[in-house]
Formats: structure tokens, C-alpha cells, sequence
């Protein structure tokens, strides 16, 4: 046996695996390819090595050189289909596991809170972060703390049965968050500063606008040396965070028993940015709050003197700033609770 | 020519100012170069006509003047003669004015008076009483026209009613009077309810002649009390309920005296009848200059305040630090210097304020209970539960229903009969939430309220959950589920679990609107399960109907602080049970049994299935139950574990009859 003959087999290897290399698939026909070609013992490639030793030594380096040399090409071909084999199994993999990703999302059913107590919560934070303490009150009162210490002297239209509830000759229901005012001067001498949040009476038959049940906020705020220009400092500072920066807050002068001043609030409208619509009546301007400085007569109620405190006091409608917010128009909507309506609010 | 207003009045009884009467000259020819104050009086400078000589006298001009008015000179009588006046309750009437007008021709008003009543929502009715009204509107008092010829007596009482009296008013109503009400009344009888409606008997008719014109002041609130108990009101009850300006009133006569002759003829006879017991006394209210930038935020110049009161009519006067301000009669609303203020922000211009933040050094907070109830509301929001907001009106029956034993806070003037009283229970408000859903094709519905119930012991917040229908409603991933008990009891326990609290049952009584075998309660904390069926039937609910009420007060003070543990550094170790109890045997049977035993290192059981039927006795159910073992010190050993195995199911066994299940 010649080398050359040796080397001529090796070529004829070499071609073989080439033309078989094209069939390689799949991971059994790659490793059928590498069993054949280069398995221990009965590898072709390794049956023919084993013949080296029959060679005469002269020749047996070149024959050496060019099997080691299809080895490495064998292997590294079979180690190039490996990776490209791999990446194709993977493929396939994630094709069959293909979701219709169009399908609606599997949601799980989560609870809404009422629009109400959302407003709510949003103007008690806000106060909050001023500096305010909330304080709450009874619904059922007294008529002392809801007319009386309010500078409602007796006989005053609100008083009238036609407009307030009576549980009894001197006990109503609250027709006005403002009774909390009173209660909590009593309690403590300035600096006051409070809102009270809570539920109100009045007999308003239920209609788009109007309910015997509503909810208000107040707020109050006593200490040394507060101003007129600090109460409208205050209501500009709250609407803006409550709406937006752009919101103008206006005072126009008008008339409560228990400030003086007194003014109505208006905002400039959420809506139209106060060029005029619908929510506005076109006029801009939106009424939202009744406001004043503290009327000193209240301040005999609780023994404050009012050579020394001065402090100013407003109320608005929660409802109302919430039918606002998500502009809508009946108050009814809050207390029929119709999940169609509440659950588009989060 | 000079002429002296008040020489004239010795001859005349002058009702128009001097600017007015000023007018009338020129219009009678006697054209006036002049008009000028001096001292306390106006002194006219008139140029006579040369054919006029006997106007070159006091008496001659005063001639002139009374026939303009329609008076006789001097020689005129008096009205006092024709009429007296008294006010017998000088508290609820502090001043009439009468005139008497003789002759008058009762007609429709001329064209243009009727026009400006009529713009103004006014219906003409007949001269004199269109002047009434045209000057109530012009001048703010109002005022009435008697038929002078029916009032008996001669003369005008103003008097509380007697008791039983009746009068018949314009509008055709007769109304019972009684000694609240205050009257108008001649010799005989009541004649006008004083403020708010004249009398039909003595009104003006076609064939009235004679007129007496009344212009008075009542008292605010008798006239508001007047006005509700007879449920009458009028443009003259409006004004005089918020208070007319008592100075007014003898103007408003002579000026509807003055028009009354202009359009309907007649004689006004001399002197108006004034009876005024207590004249009203000059308010004066000091302004400090300080107090403007103390009170308002920012100073207002000297000029601009002293401007500001002069052009209302106050009379202004400079006082120590500031001034000193005399109220006009008209202005009863000003009594102290925050009135002042008021005026002066008002008139300078609430937007010339700053808008300023209070200075203030402090913190904020919410309600005590607040914080707490944020986080009940996140818990029940993610549970899948939306708040409502009822109304907590409610009805007695269905009250009684659910709280038999509740007095509740009945109101005296409800809307409506089934709004009478306001909720004892937040219950009734829940179903009605329910049924209106279901009414609207609403069907599966998880609902929480955290709000009040009332009771005649004061007020207090509670938590309720309901739910009916299906939990997940049939999709493409899963079937549909309907909302169980043990859904009701998981979100209960989440609820407590939020403040650490345990749902450790106690047996309590259950209240009848549950379903006596699908219900539990622990104390007065909560009470939860399925609405009883006879209940539900009421308001035809078709699904079930699951409810849990928790007294929220009770829940957040007994709160208990969680303690954090360490994560365990040693495997746990699960054995998995099957057992088979007698049916009667409850969970909680075993579950103290095993807990009997004290082992600290149990941490955990839980069962994982239930088998009612089959392979078994029929008396008998299966209860898989797993058990966790774990201890904070070490691994546990298999013969520790296989010891505590032992003595649970030794246990079960004794106690409860418990078999392994093979």
C-alpha cells in the first residue's frame, strides 16, 4: 500500500461527508454522520488512521497531516450544523407555543371607589398638605350649632320646616357642615385651622340638581392677624391644585349670617378655561363656594376675642366639585349606584 | 323775585323738595333763574311775569304751589280732622304716615305709568293703586290706599288681632286672624293684615272718592311669622321681612300723595299724619385706619374710604386713628366696624386684594380613623368590591325588619311617608342598591359601604359587603363560577386580616335575615352569610345573595400591631392526611383537636379536599388535610415528624372517631 493510495481514500472520505453533510437535518442525522465518520471504533475516519502504522515511516507524516486535518474539518462542519440545527429546534418550539395574543386580557375583577369619597379624599389631602386638620360632627344637631351660634337668629327662612328636616322643636338635621365650626372653637382657643368634610340635609326633592342628601366641605382657619387677601390666597391656592394651574379663582361679594364679608366663589370654568360653554352658561365663571371672614358675633358664642383673632371661612359642595371634575350633570347619578356608572371611576 | 321754601310751607304744606317744586314753578310759568341753599333753607330766585303782580309775594307763589298740589291755602283743612291715627303696639310698628285725599277720580293709569309697571311683571289695577305700587318700586316702602269712606270711625288702629277675628284680604281668601298677628284696623274691625295684604271691604273701587294713603314701618319678624302662618306673601311682605328704611316713610307718602292727585285728581289735605313713638336714634360707627390692612390684607388710602361712605351717604367724620361714621337710615345692616370693612372691600374692589397664604407654623392631619379606613378601602377595591352611597332615608317597616330593637331618629316633617325615619341598619339601602342593579340588567354584583346608621343613641359608622352572581363569568380561559359562601368568608378574613384580627367564630346567635346554616358571627364585630331565603324572595333576587356587616369602630380599636417574624433558616416538612370523619363533624372540630396538642412546631394545617360520597359509608365523609412541620432551631427528624403524625391521628381518632382513609 502506497501513501498515495492512503491519501487518495482520504480525499474520496473527504467528498463523501461533503455530498452526505447537504442530508444533515436534524439532531439524529448529525449524529448519525458523526458516528459514522468519526466513532472510536468504527468511524471511517478512525478505521483509516488505524492503518497508519502500515505505512512506511517516511510517508507517514503527510498521511498524518491530511487525516487530522479532514478530522478537524469534519468536526468543525458538524459543530456549525450543531448550532444552526439548535437555533431551528428552538424556533419550531416557539412557533407550536404561539398564543392568539389578540384574545381579550384574562382581567381580574377589582372594586371602584365611589366618585364621592375619591373628591373627597383628593380636597382632604389637599387641605392637609396646607396645614389643615380634618374634624367631622353629627349629622343629627342641634339647632344651637347649626343656626343659633351660627348667627341665624331665630325666625330666619332657614330655619322653616319647608327647608330643614326636624327630628325635633330643637334638633335637625345638619343642614350645613358649618355646626362643626362652632363645636370645634368650643373646644380650643386659636390657632384653628380645620376643614370638616360630611353629609347634609335639606328638603330638596332628588332631581338632576338637587338631593335631600349632599355632602359639603368647610373649612376654617382662626389665628392672630389673618387677612381677607389670605382667605383669597387660600381658595386660589386649593382650586388650582383641585383643577389646574390655569384655574382663576373669583370672590364676588354677597351675604352669610355668619362672615363679614361674605362672598360667592367662582372658578373660571374647567371646561371651556372660561371662554364660555354649556357648564358655564357661557358666562366663564362657575360658582362653587360661599366665603367670608369670621362674622365676630361668633366669636361671642365661644369666648374668643376679637380684638385679637380674626380668621375667614368657606364651604362648597363635594358633590358639586365632583360634578365638576368628570363633568357630569345629574347629582342623582351619585346615589342610585349603578355599577355601570361607578366602576369608570378608579 | 326771592322766594323762601319755608315761608312758603307757612302757607302750603309743601311735600316735594325744593328741586322739585323748582320743576313745577317752571312748568306753571314761573321760571326759576335760581336755586340755591341758605342756612337750613332754599331760597328760589324767580322770574315773574309782568302780568303776574301777585306773584311778587310769599302768599301770591304759595297760591300757585297749593294749586299745583291740589290743597287749599291755608285755609285747608287739616287731615288730622278728617282722620286719627294710633299705633296701640308701637313694638311691631314703629312708625305710620297717613294722607288724606279728597275727590279723586278712579281711573286706568295713563298709558305710561301702566307701561313701566307692566315691564316690570306689575299688573295694573287703577290709578291710585298703580301710585302705590309705582312708589313702592321707586322708593323701596311699600304702601296702601284705603277707601277712606269704608274705614268706620274715622280712624286708623294698628293692633294685634283679637282671637277669631277674620278678614276677607284682596285676593278673595278669608283668614282667621290671632293676637300674633298684627292688623290694621278701623274703629269696628281689622281692615289690612299689616305688611302683606290690604282688605277687600275697604279697597279702592270704581266709585272711591276719597283715599287715605298709608305708609308704615312693621317689625321684620312678625311680619315673616305673619307671612308663614297664613302662607301669604307679597311684594310688600318681601320688603318689610328683610327691614324698610323707617326714614323713608313720610317721604314715600308726600311723593305717592303728590302723584296720586297728579293722576286721579283731588284735594290733599294739609299736613301729613305722622305718629313715630320712637324715633329712630343716629348710628355711628368708629373705622380704624389700621384695622383696614389688619382685617383686608392691604392698607386703602384715606381718600378713597372717605369717598367711598360719602357717595353711599354715610356722614363721615375724622375720629382718633380714623373715623367716625354716621349710618344712614337706610343702611340698617351696618352696626359694627367689620360692616365698614365689608363696604369698603366691596366698593375698593375684592380684586384689588392680594391673594396671600396665611402665615402658620404647624401640621396637618385626617381623622383619626382615617388612615384605617384608606386601607380598607384599597383591600375591599382589589377584592373586587365597589363602593356605594345611599341615601339613608328609610322606612319603619323595613327598618324593624332587620333592627327590631333600634329606636330610631324619626323626623317630624319627612318627604315621604317611607322616608320617614333615617337608617338603623345599612341593610335595606344595600338590597334596594342590588335590586335597582338587577332591575337594570346588572347581574353580578359585589358592593361595600362604609357610612352611618342612626339610632336615637347617637351615630355610627359601619361596613357592609353584599354579592350575587357570578364571581367569573364564563370566558375563553375559565367556566363561570357564582360567588359563594366561602368567597363572603375568604373577603371577610382578608378584611380583618388587614388589621390582624382573627375570625375566630363564637356561637352567637345568628339574626333571622341570614340563613341559619350558611351564616357566622363574632360578637358584635361581624356577622356575615347568605341572606335568608325569604328575604331574598322579598326582593326576587334569583342568585343568592351574600352580605357580611362589620361594626367598623369595634374593628379598628381592637387593631392589632403585626409582628414580623423571621423567614425560617430550617425546612418545613408536609404530611398529607386523608381522613374520614362522621358527616357532623365540622372543620373546626378537628382542627382544635389537633391544636390540643400544643405541638409549637406545627405550623400550619389546611385542608385540600373534600369527598361527600363514595368509597365509604354513607354516614361517613373524607377530609384530606395537609399539615406543615417546622422548627426555627433545626431540621426536624423523620422520627420527631412521624411522632407528631402519631399523636395528631391518635388524637382524631379518640376524640372524633377519625379514620385514616386507605
Amino acid at each position: 500500500m502506497s501513501s498515495s493510495d492512503g491519501i487518495g481514500r482520504l480525499r474520496a472520505l473527504e467528498q463523501q461527508f461533503e455530498s452526505e453533510c447537504v442530508s444533515i437535518v436534524d439532531h439524529r442525522s448529525l449524529e448519525d454522520t458523526r458516528a459514522r465518520y468519526l466513532s472510536r471504533k468504527s468511524g471511517l475516519l478512525t478505521i483509516e488512521l488505524q492503518n497508519l502504522g502500515k505505512l512506511p515511516k517516511e510517508q507517514r507524516a503527510e498521511f498524518g497531516r491530511v487525516a487530522n486535518q479532514i478530522k478537524l474539518k469534519i468536526e468543525g462542519a458538524l459543530e456549525t450544523l450543531q448550532t444552526s440545527i439548535d437555533r431551528r429546534e428552538k424556533q419550531k418550539t416557539l412557533e407550536r407555543e404561539a398564543l392568539d395574543v389578540t384574545l381579550p386580557g384574562n382581567r381580574r375583577r377589582t372594586g371602584h371607589r365611589h366618585p364621592l369619597t375619591i373628591i373627597r379624599k383628593e380636597i382632604e389631602d389637599i387641605f392637609i398638605s396646607m396645614g389643615y386638620t380634618v374634624e367631622d360632627g353629627p349629622e343629627v344637631e342641634s339647632t344651637y350649632y347649626n343656626f343659633e351660634a351660627l348667627n341665624f337668629p331665630a325666625g330666619h327662612p332657614a330655619r322653616d320646616p319647608r327647608d330643614t328636616f326636624y327630628v325635633a322643636d330643637n334638633l335637625i338635621l345638619r343642614t350645613h357642615t358649618s355646626p362643626v365650626q362652632v363645636r370645634t372653637m368650643e373646644k380650643m382657643q386659636p390657632p384653628v385651622r380645620i376643614i370638616c368634610p360630611g353629609r347634609v340635609f335639606r328638603r330638596d326633592a332628588l332631581d338632576p340638581t338637587h338631593s335631600p342628601m349632599f355632602h359639603q366641605v368647610e373649612c376654617l382657619l382662626v389665628d392672630e392677624g389673618v387677612t381677607f387677601a389670605d382667605l383669597k390666597g387660600t381658595l386660589e391656592r386649593f382650586h388650582k391644585e383641585f383643577f389646574s394651574e390655569k384655574t382663576k379663582t373669583r370672590l364676588r361679594p354677597s351675604f352669610f349670617p355668619f362672615v363679614e364679608p361674605g362672598a360667592e366663589v367662582d372658578v373660571s370654568c374647567v371646561f371651556c378655561d372660561g371662554s364660555g360653554c354649556r357648564v358655564c352658561k357661557g358666562t366663564g365663571w362657575v360658582e362653587v363656594m360661599g366665603a367670608g371672614m369670621v362674622h365676630p358675633n361668633l366669636y361671642g358664642f365661644v369666648n374668643y376675642d376679637p380684638e385679637k383673632y380674626t380668621g375667614f371661612a368657606f364651604g362648597g359642595g363635594i358633590d358639586r366639585y365632583t360634578l365638576l371634575k368628570y363633568n357630569i350633570n345629574e347629582i342623582q347619578l351619585f346615589f342610585q349606584n349603578d355599577l355601570r356608572f361607578l366602576e369608570q371611576f378608579s | 323775585m326771592k322766594v323762601s321754601y319755608n315761608w312758603l310751607k307757612e302757607f302750603v304744606d309743601i311735600i316735594e323738595t325744593p328741586q322739585q317744586l323748582g320743576t313745577r314753578f317752571t312748568n306753571l310759568g314761573l321760571a326759576v333763574d335760581a336755586l340755591d341753599s341758605h342756612l337750613d333753607d332754599w331760597l328760589f330766585e324767580l322770574d315773574v311775569a309782568t302780568n303776574r303782580p301777585d306773584c311778587l309775594s310769599h302768599l301770591g307763589i304759595a297760591r300757585e304751589a297749593a294749586a299745583a298740589y291740589g290743597m287749599e291755602l291755608e285755609g285747608g283743612k287739616p287731615a288730622a280732622e278728617a282722620f286719627s291715627i294710633s299705633i296701640a303696639d308701637p313694638d311691631l310698628c314703629a312708625r305710620y304716615c297717613g294722607r288724606y285725599i279728597a275727590g279723586v277720580k278712579i281711573g286706568p293709569s295713563p298709558e305710561s305709568l301702566k307701561a313701566r309697571l307692566e315691564a316690570l311683571g306689575v299688573r295694573s289695577i287703577n290709578n291710585v293703586a298703580d301710585i302705590t305700587n309705582y312708589v313702592m318700586l321707586e322708593l323701596g316702602q311699600p304702601l296702601h290706599a284705603f277707601d277712606a269712606d269704608t274705614l268706620q270711625g274715622q280712624q286708623i288702629i294698628v293692633r294685634r288681632a283679637e282671637l277669631d277675628e277674620k278678614i276677607t284680604t284682596l285676593d278673595g281668601v278669608e283668614r282667621e286672624l290671632n293676637p300674633s298677628i298684627l292688623v290694621i284696623a278701623d274703629a269696628r274691625r281689622a281692615v289690612a293684615v299689616a305688611g302683606l295684604m290690604g282688605g277687600a271691604e275697604t279697597e279702592i273701587s270704581p266709585s272711591t272718592s276719597n283715599v287715605l294713603l298709608e305708609s308704615a314701618n312693621f317689625d321684620p319678624l312678625s311680619i315673616r311669622k305673619t307671612s308663614r302662618m297664613l302662607g301669604l306673601s307679597s311684594e310688600a311682605s318681601y320688603r318689610f321681612e328683610r327691614g324698610a328704611d323707617v326714614e323713608m316713610a313720610r317721604y314715600a307718602c308726600d311723593r305717592a300723595a303728590a302723584l296720586i292727585q297728579h293722576v286721579a285728581g283731588g284735594t290733599i289735605y294739609r299736613e301729613l299724619i305722622d305718629v313715630y313713638p320712637r324715633p329712630r336714634k343716629p348710628v355711628t360707627v368708629m373705622l380704624r385706619r389700621t384695622r383696614i390692612a389688619a382685617f383686608l390684607g392691604a392698607a386703602v388710602d384715606d381718600t378713597t374710604v372717605e369717598r367711598i361712605f360719602d357717595r353711599l351717604a354715610f356722614k363721615v367724620s375724622h375720629a382718633h386713628q380714623g373715623w367716625a361714621i354716621e349710618v344712614p337710615s337706610h343702611r340698617q345692616d351696618i352696626v359694627r366696624e367689620e360692616d365698614l370693612l365689608e363696604e369698603v372691600a366691596r366698593h375698593y374692589g375684592f380684586d384689588k386684594f392680594p391673594a396671600t397664604l396665611p402665615k402658620w407654623a404647624g401640621h396637618g392631619s385626617g381623622l383619626p380613623f382615617e388612615s384605617g379606613e384608606r386601607l380598607l378601602r384599597d383591600r375591599l377595591a382589589s377584592s373586587g368590591y365597589s363602593e356605594v352611597i345611599p341615601i339613608v332615608f328609610s322606612d319603619l317597616s323595613i327598618e324593624r325588619k332587620f333592627r327590631p330593637d333600634t329606636e330610631p331618629v324619626r323626623l317630624l316633617n319627612p318627604m315621604a311617608e317611607d322616608e320617614a325615619i333615617l337608617r338603623t341598619s345599612q341593610l335595606p339601602s344595600m338590597l334596594r342598591t342590588l335590586e335597582w342593579n338587577l332591575n337594570h340588567g346588572v347581574r353580578d354584583l359585589q358592593f361595600y359601604e362604609l357610612g352611618k346608621t342612626y339610632a336615637q343613641d347617637g351615630e355610627r359608622r359601619s361596613l357592609i359587603l353584599a354579592a350575587t352572581g357570578a364571581l367569573r363569568r364564563k370566558s375563553v380561559y375559565e367556566s363561570e363560577r357564582e360567588f359563594n359562601f366561602f368567597d363572603m368568608k375568604g373577603d371577610v378574613e382578608d378584611v380583618l386580616d388587614t388589621f390582624n384580627i382573627e375570625l375566630n367564630s363564637s356561637d352567637d346567635t345568628i339574626p333571622a335575615y341570614y340563613h341559619s346554616g350558611r351564616a357566622v358571627r363574632k360578637g358584635d364585630l361581624v356577622v356575615f352569610g347568605e341572606l335568608h331565603p325569604d328575604y331574598a324572595a322579598e326582593y326576587k333576587f334569583r342568585n343568592r345573595v351574600y352580605i357580611a356587616e362589620i361594626d367598623v369602630e369595634i374593628m379598628l380599636e381592637s387593631k392589632e400591631p403585626r409582628v414580623i417574624k423571621q423567614i425560617p433558616k430550617f425546612p418545613a416538612i408536609r404530611r398529607d392526611f386523608s381522613l374520614l370523619l362522621s358527616k357532623g363533624t365540622r372543620y373546626r372540630d378537628v382542627e382544635l383537636a389537633i391544636r390540643g396538642l400544643n405541638i409549637p412546631e406545627l405550623v400550619r394545617i389546611e385542608p385540600f379536599d373534600r369527598l361527600e360520597t363514595r368509597p365509604f359509608a354513607e354516614s361517613k365523609y373524607s377530609l384530606a388535610i395537609s399539615l406543615m412541620y417546622q422548627s426555627p432551631q433545626r431540621t426536624l427528624t423523620d422520627d420527631e415528624v412521624e411522632n407528631f403524625d402519631h399523636a395528631i391521628l391518635n388524637t382524631l381518632k379518640q376524640r372524633l372517631g377519625a379514620e385514616l382513609r386507605q
